[in-house]
């Protein structure tokens, strides 16, 4: 533990670790939860630098192991011996002596073949560490360090050391969503969670998440009909429980399908259909169109302009892919007479009791991604249309639907990305949209440079003129500048 | 290094901002990348740090990991191996060195890929079922090589 001022000739001055004469660098120090800034001299040692950590992070500081460039950093050591200079970042991990209910991952054993200070606590972590073993499947409460949406949520927590142990909530979501999009199989995790399960079977609660989405309360007030259909907890609880059970929802609306067939052929059954899609389809319709000229929903819905008639198409097979060429759909199946087979990818999106919101998953997949960017993104997703049911299933899934159709610039991208459909840009400013209505609902409807205009100043005068990249990085986090710096400074799109 | 064409990164080129990126921190903090030694100009040799995720019998630990980028990187997939002594399916009992048959990133790799996501490819298969709860040797041995 010895500080090697002697070694620099200019810096005389080693006491403390904010020396007057070295220079101080700010390094950043990370955890997987947390992330702070530290002030230290650049001559300083590990050990002086842990002395600061210990303080800002509140551990002892033989809990604390540093990587840094995949090396772990030992006290003996200097950090200019490391080549750790201002602006980087080191890892830090903080060993706690017992683990129980701890999940997060923020402890750690002592380090391997690096005989580092922690050598002395090693015996009682070991011995910890068996026990612990045990204990790791263990409470399913919350660690209680993390001020983390997730906590709380038994298995859940364990997302929270995947990374996302931020407290912005937004970040989360686009972590989470990342997250998913990488690894099917942790949404399918997520829904057979019980306690998931448990949430989406409660209307009210879903009720609330669902109104509290500023779309939602736009559509709302333009359309009494939906405040009346959210209102009715019968309603909302078959519709949660489809979204629990995606097989079902499939046969919900196959079944759906047939009856509407029979309806048709009952007198006074066509207009009962008739009657129900006006009032209810197309408020829903019209409102979207509101927003701007076209509706980006009629090639979705294949029926919702000009027909005054449900779509004919009978879905009688396994649904399709989604994101094949968008042939057979749309609007002239859609004014189609009666008993016009044929299902198209678009199918049916008739609201009905089962699906009051009208959403069929397959067939947001045609208009909306025709794009060939938005394809080569979704193509993980589409290897597994499961994953993409589930997700769209998901309640706050539709309010997202719901800002999608009310963001004008994705419906006025569509059309305008297809034709130059090669240019990167384009694609990824269409892409990174995407994720950020994932990260949930962008609440403006401005084009994301006037609603940035702001942040993007603020990059401007920082020193960042790539106005494109920054851009970019801005829809990213969705607005956050400090994220959008980090964006900038630390990751290339490769 | 490779002849660069107009849509290849050169290997150096690559190489530097990974470099950058793992000084930097980017990431979700779980995994640690480096150069091994810092006057390698060849950007070959770089030490690599996985931290066991929780809830596995990986938890707590840190791996060390050995990462050779050759001449053909990014087009060819680096050489990966553990120092730190692991039992992980697709890693050698013997001699820590990862099958690359056994990691998808490493099968499958893309020259869009890096060192990092090899790392955390290696540390989600430490998740994986199979092999979160495979009995671990003791904390600190290291493969012999």
């Amino acid at each position: 533990m010895e500080d090697n001022g002697g070694e620099d000739p200019v810096n005389n001055n080693n006491d403390t670790t904010v020396s007057s004469e070295g220079s101080i660098i700010k390094v950043t120090v990370k955890t997987p939860k947390d992330k702070e800034e530290i002030a230290i001299s650049e001559d300083a040692s590990v050990t002086q630098f842990k002395e600061e950590i210990s303080r800002r992070f509140k551990a002892k500081q033989d809990q604390l192991v540093l990587i840094f460039a995949g090396k772990i950093l030992k006290d003996g050591d200097s950090l200019n011996q490391h080549g750790i200079k201002d602006g980087l970042t080191v890892h830090l991990v903080i060993k706690t002596a017992h683990k129980a209910g701890d999940g997060a991952s923020s402890s750690t054993s002592c380090t391997s073949q690096v005989g580092s200070s922690s050598g002395s606590s090693s015996g009682p972590s070991s011995a910890a560490h068996s026990s612990t073993v045990g204990s790791t499947g263990g409470p399913a409460s919350a660690p209680p360090q993390t001020p983390n949406i997730l906590t709380g949520f038994g298995d859940l927590s364990s997302l929270s050391s995947m990374g996302m142990g931020s407290a912005n909530f937004m970040e989360l979501q686009q972590q989470m969503q990342s997250q998913l999009m990488s690894n099917p199989e942790m949404l399918s995790q997520i829904m057979e969670n019980p306690l998931v399960q448990n949430m989406m079977s409660n209307p009210d609660l879903m009720r609330q998440m669902i109104v509290a989405n500023p779309q939602m309360q736009q559509l709302m007030e333009r359309n009494p009909e939906i405040s009346h259909m959210l209102n009715n907890p019968e309603l909302m609880r078959q519709t949660m429980e489809l979204a629990r059970n995606p097989a079902m929802m499939q046969e919900m609306m196959r079944n759906q399908d047939r009856a509407l067939s029979n309806l048709e052929s009952i007198p006074g059954g066509y207009n009962a259909l008739r009657r129900m899609y006006t009032d209810i389809q197309e408020p829903m319709f019209s409102a979207a169109r509101d927003q701007f000229g076209n509706n980006p929903f009629s090639a979705l819905g294949g029926n919702s302009d000009g027909g005054v008639q449900p779509s004919r198409t009978e879905n009688r097979e396994p649904l399709p892919n989604p994101w094949g060429p968008p042939s057979s759909t749309n609007p002239s199946e859609g004014g189609g007479g009666t008993g016009t087979t044929g299902s198209s990818t678009t199918g049916s999106t008739n609201p009905s009791v089962s699906n009051p919101l009208g959403v069929n998953s397959a067939s947001l997949g045609n208009g909306m991604f025709s794009s060939p960017g938005m394809q080569s993104l979704m193509q993980q997703i589409s290897e597994n249309p499961q994953l993409m049911q589930n997700m769209l299933s998901a309640p706050y899934m539709r309010s997202m639907m719901q800002s999608l159709a009310q963001n004008p610039d994705m419906a006025s991208q569509n059309p305008a990305s297809s034709p130059s459909a090669g240019t990167n840009p384009a694609q990824q400013l269409m892409m990174q949209q995407m994720l950020q209505m994932f990260a949930g609902g962008n609440a403006s409807s401005q084009t994301p440079e006037v609603q940035f205009q702001q942040q993007l100043e603020q990059l401007g005068a920082m020193g960042f003129i790539n106005r494109e990249a920054n851009l970019q990085a801005l829809i990213a986090t969705g607005g956050d500048v400090n994220a959008a710096i980090e964006r900038l400074l630390g990751s290339q799109p490769s | 290094s490779q002849a660069s064409s107009v849509i290849k990164v050169p290997r150096n080129f690559r190489l530097l901002e990974e470099l950058e990126e793992g000084q930097k921190g980017v990431g979700d903090g779980t995994v640690s990348w480096g150069l091994e030694d810092d006057e390698d100009i060849m950007l070959t040799r770089w030490t690599g740090m996985i931290i066991g995720p929780p809830r596995t019998i990986y938890e707590n630990r840190m791996y060390s990991l050995k990462v050779e980028c050759g001449p053909r990187y990014p087009e060819s997939p680096p050489f990966v191996r553990f120092v730190t002594k692991i039992n992980l399916n697709g890693v050698h009992n013997s001699n820590g060195v990862v099958d690359t048959r056994a990691v998808a990133a490493l099968a499958k790799w893309q020259n869009s890929y890096s060192i990092r996501v090899v790392l955390q490819e290696l540390r989600r298969l430490m998740m994986c079922k199979e092999n979160m709860k495979l009995p671990q040797p003791p904390e600190g041995q290291v493969f012999s090589n």
